[in-house]
């Protein structure tokens, strides 16, 4: 891109620090044969805060001969200036449009980003639909925890990664680079591509609906998987890390280092994707922890490390890490944050230690109001673990506290969504028993309900998401119930976006042409509330014969085949079912450190080392 | 800390170069942060619960500007070098931005802000319509000849007439290398205010009726007071 164009186009829009590119740490190359986009669909802040872009940027550059670039959502007011000045969206490392890549892959983080998707395309000009894409236009290849149910976006992508990134994706390179030194054409790269464990190439599979309903998918030829295996990266400890981060020359939303102490939990939370299509947990090893958090630290000069993992309380020696990674960065003036605290988890001296050099919020997630429907939802957490945390929590001088709850859980019942003010109640309680000269300033408690959606691959896949109209009615309840609870504020809000995360969550292929008409009726960034249009939404539900009721709020039948059987992501249906099954009994299931409980079913053994213990 | 421990003040310029250009002021403050760092420069803190580094600049530069020479005080906990951190944080730096000089200033010396008394930008425009040389150059005349130029001014209480130039000091037509002409501008620049380049523009535009798309270029930055900082001529 003329550097005058887009000198014109950044004086008209806000943050254009989004758009330059030019970070410390951004790779250079000069000598490649292959180009791959790495595309998020979100805005630049959000997009660069992303753990897995970053190690994907890292390994895929690793690789010889190939470049990866990265590229982002231009905000609102970025895409109307380039299409003012008629200007494709280009990468931030050598500012090229996305149709010259070989590959452009995205991430696909959330479902609310996929209209944004379609603006990074519409952008380039490249068709939405593989179907309608030419031999010069590039494989469209998409990646991420999304993909566990790819069916809402299966059309409009040549090739889906399923599972873990850093192997597969540089697999799928590597092949399709031999494939183009063969003169292959796109459907025989795509045939090829089909034998990697953990590719979904959509076009090479039937969908077969009756009279409009789901029935099964299946492979339109012989040699393609009836399923798709999620790929599992075994060995996390000697796997490639982030190399030398990016620092961005603008503030980002996770604006620090980032050291992922494990991937994968093992609590078992039923409502929790994640917690079920990162199996099995995998744990770095301290030593590697310790080191990349130097060495992260060095070539950012960032002033502050995060401990990252989806229940980082939870890492095996984290008490011996954490004071020997804060002794470590003391002297540098960098401070230490573990972003997921576990309610149990016992560190009292750590978190003191960690307040004399900063202090943060600290955020708790009981997720349930009682004890009762904590069972159900397997947070196998007490009244009693909270209290005790908070109390060490305001001891230790702490004053800002946030409790996070969800709202429409199976069987859920008013007097659960009454538990969680009374759980709000005694937490402020609990400060203010605190003698004055121990307790920090100012307390600040938050309380914040959202609406549970269900999601693939949990124990809840099944579920009618409660209504619209039924959430309004408890979140009234709950506003009501939360009155006199001292220093509190609750967070709630009614809201569609919900209803849409649950229809795309466990969506089908009907809704690739329901996305591409709400992005040409002017839906951008649905997640950001200011931009996020309803109507627009239900305008082009309805265009395509379509409800979200249907898909959000029916109860399917434990038998029915559900649209994103063709993906296997390894943790068993029976299992599934049988989670079910215990939570309708309000049966717990143990931590599978205690011991495997076997998710895997047959798989066990081979992919899981907890099974073998 | 022990009061016995003077701490050493670097003056440093560095310049800004157009491709970083659209990076904000506070963003160009953490990377110079993030940059002292990684050259693991011997920075003084701030006390409290968020130590920052002593840092503080002569004055900020509008997003979008480029300069040759911003001016920014730091105080480190031991002596260095100043060649000794020109190269050491030169090396350490996102493409675009270089510190050019750097010198040791003693304690009793104001702040920098305090002793900014103007700047000279170096600007260049992608004309809307047609405007020749001689036009710019009349409408500078009349500018400089008037002894008010009076522009509307958005202030908290209300857009309101302001009076702008007591703060032109000097502003005259120059031939670029591209065959094309540019301006030449000083204006006053204090810690209280001075000369706002986009009002400036705004009241040329307005007098030679063709607006224009300008890349601003801060080209010197002058104070008062001091032998080592550099004093408009």
């Amino acid at each position: 891109m003329d550097s005058i164009d887009l000198e014109k186009l950044l004086t008209k829009v806000e943050k254009p620090a989004r758009y330059i590119g030019q970070e410390w740490n951004m790779i250079k190359k000069s000598d490649y044969n292959y180009r791959f986009a790495l595309c998020f669909p979100d805005v630049y802040e959000i997009g660069m805060s992303h753990m897995g872009s970053r190690i994907l940027y890292h390994t895929i550059n690793m690789l010889d001969g190939v470049y990866c670039e990265r590229c982002y959502t231009p905000w609102t007011d970025m895409e109307k200036a380039l299409r003012d000045a008629d200007l494709p969206l280009y990468t931030m490392e050598t500012k090229s449009p996305l149709k010259d890549f070989d590959i452009v892959g995205f991430s696909l983080l959330y479902e609310m980003c996929y209209t944004n998707i379609l603006t990074m395309l519409d952008l380039s000009g490249i068709p939405f639909l593989a179907k309608d894409r030419s031999e010069s236009d590039p494989i469209l290849l998409a990646g991420g925890p999304c993909t566990v149910n790819p069916e809402p976006v299966a059309d409009i992508f040549d090739v889906i990664c399923i599972g873990d990134g850093e192997e597969l994706d540089n697999e799928v390179i590597l092949m399709a680079r031999q494939c183009k030194k063969e003169g292959l054409n796109k459907k025989e790269t795509l045939r090829r591509l089909a034998s990697i464990e953990g590719v979904y190439i959509p076009s090479l599979y039937n969908v077969h609906t009756e009279n409009g309903k789901y029935l099964e998918t299946v492979p339109a030829q012989e040699g393609v998987p009836a399923r798709v295996s999620r790929r599992i990266l075994k060995d996390i400890d000697s796997a490639p890390y982030i190399g030398n981060q990016v620092v961005p020359n603008m503030s980002i939303i996770h604006d620090r280092v980032a050291v992922e102490v494990m991937r994968g939990c093992s609590r078992g939370c039923r409502f929790c994707q994640a917690g079920y299509i990162y199996r099995p947990v995998r744990e770095r090893n301290e030593e590697t922890l310790l080191k990349q958090a130097h060495d992260l630290v060095a070539c950012t000069g960032y002033d502050e490390v995060s401990l990252l993992s989806l229940s980082t309380g939870d890492y095996s020696h984290l008490k011996t890490l954490l004071p020997k990674i804060i002794d470590s960065m003391l002297e540098k003036r960098v401070s230490v944050s573990l972003p997921s605290l576990r309610i149990d988890s016992d560190l009292r001296e750590e978190l003191e230690k960690m307040q004399s050099i900063r202090k943060g919020g600290l955020t708790f997630a009981p997720e349930a109001g009682t004890q009762r429907l904590r069972d159900v939802i397997n947070k196998n957490v007490t009244e009693e673990d909270l209290l005790r945390a908070v109390r060490d929590a305001f001891e230790a001088g702490w004053a800002g506290v946030k409790l996070y709850f969800m709202i429409g859980l199976p069987t859920e019942t008013d007097e659960d969504i009454q538990g969680i003010a009374d759980l709000a109640r005694k937490v402020s309680q609990c400060y203010y028993s605190v003698p004055k000269e121990k307790r920090g300033q100012g307390f600040r408690l938050t309380v914040s309900a959202s609406t549970f959606v269900p999601k693939p691959w949990t124990a809840f896949q099944w579920c009618g998401q409660c209504t619209l109209d039924e959430i309004r009615r408890k979140q009234q309840v709950l506003r009501t119930a939360m009155k006199g609870v001292r220093g509190a504020e609750l967070h709630c809000h009614p809201s569609m976006l919900s209803v849409l995360e649950a229809v795309f969550s466990r969506g089908d292929r009907r809704l690739t042409s329901v996305l591409i008409d709400a992005y040409r009726n002017g839906c951008r960034f649905d997640s950001w509330a200011e931009h996020f249009k309803p109507e627009e939404w239900e305008n082009a539900f309805e265009k395509n014969g379509l409800t979200m009721d249907e898909y959000a709020y029916r109860q399917r039948a434990l038998e029915e085949t559900l649209p994103w059987s063709v993906i296997d992501a390894v943790v068993t249906d029976s299992y599934l079912k049988h989670e079910w099954k215990k939570a309708l009994e309000g049966k717990t299931t143990k931590d599978c450190r205690e011991g495997c409980n076997g998710c895997f079913g047959e798989k066990c053994e081979n992919y899981c080392s907890i099974s073998k213990r | 800390m022990d009061a016995l421990v003077k701490n050493v003040r670097i003056i440093a310029a560095f310049q800004k170069d157009k491709d970083i250009s659209y990076i904000s002021h506070l963003d160009v403050q953490r990377t110079l942060q993030r940059a002292f760092r990684r050259a693991d420069l011997p920075l003084a803190y701030t006390n409290g619960y968020n130590p920052h580094p002593k840092l503080s600049f002569a004055t900020a530069l509008a997003t979008g500007f480029s300069s040759a020479a911003e001016f920014v005080d730091i105080e480190f906990e031991r002596e260095i070098e100043p060649d000794i951190f020109l190269e050491r944080v030169n090396e350490m730096l996102p493409c675009g931005i270089h510190f050019v000089k750097a010198f040791v200033a003693d304690s009793s010396l104001d702040t920098l802000s305090k002793l900014l008394s103007s700047a000279k930008y170096s600007i260049s425009f992608n004309w809307e319509g047609e405007v020749s040389k001689t036009q710019v150059e009349e409408a500078l005349q009349t500018i400089m000849t008037s002894t008010e130029v009076v522009v509307s001014k958005k202030t908290k209480s209300g857009i309101k007439p302001t009076n702008i130039r007591p703060d032109i000091l000097e502003a005259h037509v120059v031939d670029l290398a591209d065959e094309s002409f540019g301006i030449e501008l000083t204006g006053k620049l204090t810690a209280a205010g001075g000369l706002r380049i986009e009002t400036f523009l705004n009241a040329l535009y307005e007098k030679i009726g063709v607006s224009g798309f300008a890349s601003v270029h801060r080209s010197g930055m002058y104070f008062i007071g001091s032998d080592l900082l550099p004093r408009l001529s």
